[in-house]
């Protein structure tokens, strides 16, 4: 039996305990972190409860929302998904009471106290399988329950991670830093390190919420891939399950920085403390997965890649005085002399060469660290470049082969890494 | 203390059900008997019980434990005589206690006078009493009752030569109620027992009375209109006297068996029985507040008759098929347990011989709505023996003390009816009322305190029901209330601890007494009112404006 | 005459002796106090010196851009050079509080008034350093947030920034230390005037196409036309 441990301070409210104590003990959770979703939410909860009541009408189910101030009547939406006696609307047929219940846990949205509260909810009421589901995964189905939350309740999985079919250009931060140097470093063929959407163990969510400093602005921003490399360094039993398509409700570039902050710089961040468990490691293995590990889609997409040139070059121009405290003179130079250049190829070694180095200045803080994630994102959309021009007209299969490339790149660099970060001190 | 005069006696009884051949063997063949009964009447009176219903007793083969009756007029001679039974009567009587008995009015046994008249020629006068077809497909689309035995509800018969009507076994040919001859009859048999002094009967199998092309052949107009010509018969002739149906259906469906107050004055509620074990199991009141969200109301002068077990297997018909896989996953994984739709084990085993689970399954059975029933031994705590066919498990005989044959009869062990129940957790010298009355706190002797409880207020028997809802599911709560009398009843369906916050703002100012210890409780204010419970743990409190 | 040469030599000897004899004791104890104030000097200097490792001093100063200024100019590391300061100051203090023993007269005033500007060197010191480090660490904020933003002119805007703020801590420690005070104040401001009113007349002049762009992608949340952006995104 886990023994409960919150944090000094109590950030649940008296309102949202009391909740708990009448939800009680369950084994299955869904946590839906929210903010002004009230556009897609209803449907999404409604699948939630569908699948439950489909895959899981004997268990005991619990929906938290942790909600980040929303004002246009999310909570209230989650809330009516609630099957019991006394609402008597819902003409569906349960065994059980269903509860949905919903807390504001703050004023403006964060991802990573939202996860907080959702983790502490499980281990008070001793959820056995958890899972997360984004407000915006409008392409949900019920088999969602089953594939992600199945794993962990039947097969004594810990965390089951998404896997989607996808475009090929969609995610490139994934498929070129986040994938390949997870992979690289701890071992294991993780596609989706970052989910907005998992299922886990009762105990490792627990352990996680313990562990975390939470406290810390960094490890809170990058909670999600905290979470997997969490998962990792516990040496806890993690698949994938594929969950169909994504999408994005809202396709516009997002900001670069944030998602950079929040993979990148957490990422960059955990190798510090879990440097006995990756340095040693060599190559990689692929983990459980269910479903194909990943499919693209090749629908055309409009990318402005004259922009991401552009910014590349004028980035690398600019910023010669923060480059030179952080990569090698070597490095800073090639990099010089490809963005002289009108059609450049930011070449697989050396694109892994940068991320090595920008690795080992975050470790030694050459500069303040949340400048060194900064200085990444003009380099990055060079590489952003030259990936959607070597893909351009390549089929699925020549995009993974790129990619399963990049990531032996990696692999093969990590002696590398290891040099520079024992270096000088 | 004799029989007070009380037009709606049965709102406020406690009902015992007793099968004579299993209580207490006075004549040493190791059958019960009435002499035997009549000893035991003391017991009876002291646990506090006011109403005795008894299972047939009638002349019988004895192929469906004798509700395949061979004689209406007279007792089976292994139970003794009629005068045996008229003087237990009397003795019951005597004390306060009344007696209903079993009138089975939907079949006979193949061995019946009539059916053997009627299946003799087709000119015979008693031909029209029973059910005959030239063929077997007349009343298609009724459901077969006894799945586990019968494949048709016709049977060949092949003296006559022709198929005859049977709704449960085949040796139990159904009467036919649209014969005057039969319905005069059958009036006759009930007032022959009304003249000697029972006070009710039991209907069996009311529902299927009457058969008619094109429908289910249940709850038929022709069936209710039988039975309000009995109840009017009754009414006039026997005042005071109760029938009680026993009718296996959807509480919509039940509801036209007390019609205005001309039919029956009780009925058992079955759908309800098997959703308090459902709750229990699930830790969640969703299936009994549900089930009774959807009870009509009914006649202020009927009641429901409430029970955990009775001599069938608890039955999972009124159920749907998500629920009745549920119990029979959880209550019968062992398939030998499971009987026609049913689950045939006693209410000790059931709930795994957990005391906690059988105090709060009976707190419920005596603070619902309704009349509670008992089934002998369950008192007690008595297990079950499924390797003994049919239902027979649940039918063993009464355990009296740790002695010879549990006291049941001095025979020898093996001349008894049906075998003692022997395991070391429910055999008789673990488990008998001897033991239980030496031990203070006894299951026997809790039994009698809380029957004593109940009986200290009308309110359980004629009062209304309301239900709080908390959020905490597996809180069942409800407030009963009768004139100026209020009682809260809070009952905990899980096995861990609970805390609970009840809206009580409409009794703001009550001080809630609890009924048991009597200890005052903090008064209802306008905040929620805070109740912590143990597991399987339950609450009664009067109200008290004080 | 003899006589008297050497009535005088002695008398001038005996004051000579005299004065000598006055003043030996007071040498004495400024070299006693000169040798206790060495001691005291070289113990906080050892102490800072570990101190400032503790805190990773040089660590700050590298981000503050002075470690690459003492290293050109050939001097040491920014912990050893403070430990050494403060030796020094320390030593000197000690000194010259000897020396006021000594009763020079005039020379006490002058002591008192250097020990009085001494928290006042301290403060300037200080002022100058972590401005310094504010500088840095503020204009590469800006620079990288205009690069990334797209903004034209990144180096432009973190120079310009990383100025106004060296300016500003300039006068902050000159009026500290008391140099020129009205002069820098005055020098400041007009500076910092004149780069505003430039920047002001820029702005307006060229820049207000961009700020009209920018005005209305924040306030008016009507039609969000196709986007020129590209629909990537990253994860």
């Amino acid at each position: 039996m886990t023994e409960v441990r919150l944090a000094d301070e109590s950030f649940l409210t008296d309102d949202f305990l009391r909740q708990l104590i009448n939800v009680g003990e369950v084994d299955i959770l869904v946590g839906v972190p929210t903010h002004n979703n009230a556009k897609t939410i209803g449907a999404i909860v409604e699948t939630v409860q569908a699948g439950i009541l489909k895959f899981f009408p004997r268990e005991r189910a619990a929906i938290i929302n942790a909600d980040g101030g929303s004002r246009d009547g999310t909570r209230e939406l989650v809330a009516s998904a609630a099957i019991d006696d006394a609402q008597r609307r819902s003409k569906l047929y349960t065994l059980r009471t269903l509860h949905s219940i919903s807390t504001q846990y703050g004023s403006s949205p964060a991802r990573g106290t939202a996860l907080r509260t959702i983790l502490a909810a499980a281990e008070l009421l001793r959820a056995k399988a958890c899972s997360v589901i984004s407000p915006e995964s409008t392409q949900i189905t019920t088999d969602w329950l089953t594939t992600l939350l199945r794993p962990v309740y039947s097969e004594e999985f810990d965390l089951v991670l998404p896997t989607y079919s996808r475009h090929r250009f969609d995610g490139i931060l994934l498929t070129n830093l986040l994938y390949p140097m997870t992979r690289a470093l701890y071992g294991l063929e993780i596609r989706e390190p970052y989910a907005l959407e998992c299922a886990f163990s009762g105990r490792l969510g627990s352990q996680f919420l313990a562990q975390n400093p939470w406290h810390d602005e960094t490890a809170r921003a990058g909670s999600e891939i905290q979470f997997t490399l969490a998962a990792i360094a516990g040496q806890y039993r993690i698949c994938q399950s594929f969950l169909g398509t994504k999408e994005h409700v809202d396709r516009r570039a997002a900001d670069l920085v944030p998602a950079l902050r929040q993979t990148v710089g957490a990422l960059f961040s955990s190798l510090e403390p879990n440097f006995s468990l990756w340095n040693a490691k060599t190559g990689s293995h692929p983990i459980p997965t269910t479903g194909p590990a990943r499919e693209f889609t090749l629908e055309p997409l409009r990318v402005n890649r004259k922009r991401l040139r552009g910014m590349f070059s004028t980035g690398v121009a600019e910023l010669e005085s923060v480059f030179q405290s952080i990569l090698s003179p070597s490095t800073l130079a090639e990099l010089q002399q490809i963005a002289r250049l009108e059609d450049f190829r930011y070449s697989a070694e050396l694109w892994v060469k940068t991320v090595y180095e920008f690795a080992a200045a975050y470790h030694k803080s050459v500069i303040n660290r949340d400048h060194i994630i900064q200085a990444l994102a003009p380099l990055f959309r060079g590489r952003a470049y030259t990936f959607l021009v070597e893909n351009g007209n390549g089929s699925a299969a020549d995009v993974e082969d790129n990619i399963e490339a990049l990531c032996l790149e990696f692999e093969r660099m990590k002696p590398y890494l290891l040099e520079i970060w024992n270096g000088r001190e | 203390m004799p029989l007070k005069q009380d037009a709606l006696w049965y709102k406020r009884a406690i009902i015992y059900q007793i099968h004579v051949r299993s209580f207490c063997d006075s004549n040493g063949d190791g059958i019960g008997d009435f002499q035997g009964l009549d000893q035991k009447l003391d017991y009876l009176e002291e646990l506090g019980i006011d109403t005795i219903w008894l299972m047939p007793f009638f002349p019988s083969p004895l192929r469906d434990d004798g509700y395949d009756i061979a004689d209406y007029y007279s007792v089976h001679s292994s139970y003794g005589t009629l005068e045996d039974f008229k003087k237990f009567l009397e003795s019951a009587h005597q004390r306060g206690i009344r007696v209903i008995i079993e009138m089975v009015l939907n079949h006979t046994s193949d061995q019946h006078p009539w059916f053997q008249q009627s299946r003799s020629s087709q000119e015979n006068p008693r031909r029209d009493w029973y059910v005959w077809s030239d063929t077997d497909t007349r009343y298609q689309g009724t459901r077969i009752i006894f799945l586990d035995t019968e494949l048709s509800n016709w049977a060949w018969d092949p003296v006559s030569k022709s198929y005859y009507w049977h709704r449960f076994f085949s040796h139990q040919p159904d009467l036919n109620y649209d014969n005057p001859a039969v319905r005069e009859e059958m009036w006759n048999v009930m007032k022959f027992w009304l003249e000697m002094g029972v006070d009710g009967f039991r209907l069996d199998a009311v529902p299927y009375l009457v058969e008619r092309e094109g429908t289910n052949c249940e709850n038929l107009p022709e069936t209710h209109a039988v039975i309000k010509e009995l109840r009017r018969k009754l009414d006039e002739q026997f005042p005071g006297k109760m029938l009680l149906a026993e009718a296996n259906q959807w509480p919509a469906d039940l509801r036209p068996y007390f019609a205005d107050g001309d039919e029956f004055h009780m009925a058992f509620h079955f759908p309800l029985m098997p959703r308090m074990f459902m709750g229990v199991k699930l830790a969640d009141r969703k299936p009994i507040t549900e089930i009774l969200q959807q009870t009509p109301e009914i006649p202020p002068s009927c009641q429901w008759c409430l029970f955990l077990r009775n001599h069938d297997e608890l039955t999972l018909e009124m159920l749907s098929d998500i629920e009745r896989d549920y119990m029979n996953d959880t209550y019968a994984e062992d398939k030998t347990m499971r009987l026609n739709l049913g689950i045939r084990r006693r209410l000790a085993p059931l709930l795994d011989n957990d005391r906690r689970r059988i105090e709060l399954m009976n707190g419920m059975l005596m603070s619902l709505p309704g009349t509670p029933s008992i089934y002998y031994g369950d008192e007690i705590g008595m297990g079950d023996n499924i390797n003994l066919g049919d239902r027979n498990g649940v039918r063993t005989p009464m355990q009296w003390s740790g002695g010879w044959n549990a006291g049941f009869s001095a025979a020898d062990p093996e001349k008894l009816y049906a075998p003692l129940i022997q395991d070391p957790v429910y055999g008789y010298p673990a488990v008998n009322v001897f033991s239980q009355r030496r031990t203070q706190h006894s299951l026997l002797n809790w039994m009698g305190r809380i029957i004593a409880v109940r009986k200290t207020t009308a309110v359980f028997g004629s009062g209304s029901i309301e239900f709080l809802y908390p959020a905490n599911h597996r809180i069942l709560a409800y407030v009963r209330q009768l004139d100026s009398e209020t009682i809260l009843v809070v009952n905990n369906l899980s096995n861990a601890a609970q805390a609970v916050e009840l809206d009580l703002r409409r009794y703001h100012g009550n001080v809630p007494i609890e009924m048991f210890g009597k200890n005052i409780f903090p008064r209802v204010g306008e905040l929620p009112y805070l109740l912590t419970l143990g597991p399987y743990q339950f609450y009664w409190f009067r109200l008290r404006r004080i | 005459m003899r006589e008297m040469i050497v009535t005088e030599l002695t008398q001038a000897m005996q004051e000579l002796s005299r004065g000598f004899a006055h003043i030996l004791p007071r040498i004495i104890v400024w070299a006693i106090i000169a040798f206790v104030g060495w001691v005291v000097a070289y113990g906080l200097r050892v102490f800072l010196r570990s101190i400032l490792r503790l805190i990773k001093f040089d660590k700050l100063a590298e981000n503050a851009g002075a470690s690459q200024l003492l290293t050109r100019a050939a001097l040491p590391s920014a912990t050893e050079l403070v430990s050494r300061f403060a030796f020094w100051v320390a030593w000197l203090g000690f000194i010259l509080l000897g020396v006021s023993v000594l009763g020079i007269v005039g020379l006490q005033g002058q002591i008192a008034r250097f020990f009085l500007f001494l928290p006042r060197l301290f403060v300037a010191l200080f002022i100058m350093f972590f401005g310094l480090l504010g500088a840095s660490f503020l204009s590469r904020a800006a620079l990288l947030a205009a690069v990334n933003a797209n903004l034209p002119s990144p180096r432009l805007l973190s120079v310009s920034i990383r100025t106004i703020i060296i300016i500003f801590v300039l006068s902050m420690v000159f009026e500290e230390v008391g140099v020129a005070e009205q002069t820098m104040l005055v020098a400041f401001g007009i500076v910092l005037g004149a780069l505003m009113l430039g920047l002001a007349i820029a702005f307006g002049a060229g820049g207000k196409d961009l700020a009209q762009q920018f005005l209305e992608k924040r306030l008016v949340h009507g039609k969000k036309d196709e986007p020129k952006e590209d629909e990537l995104s990253p994860l």
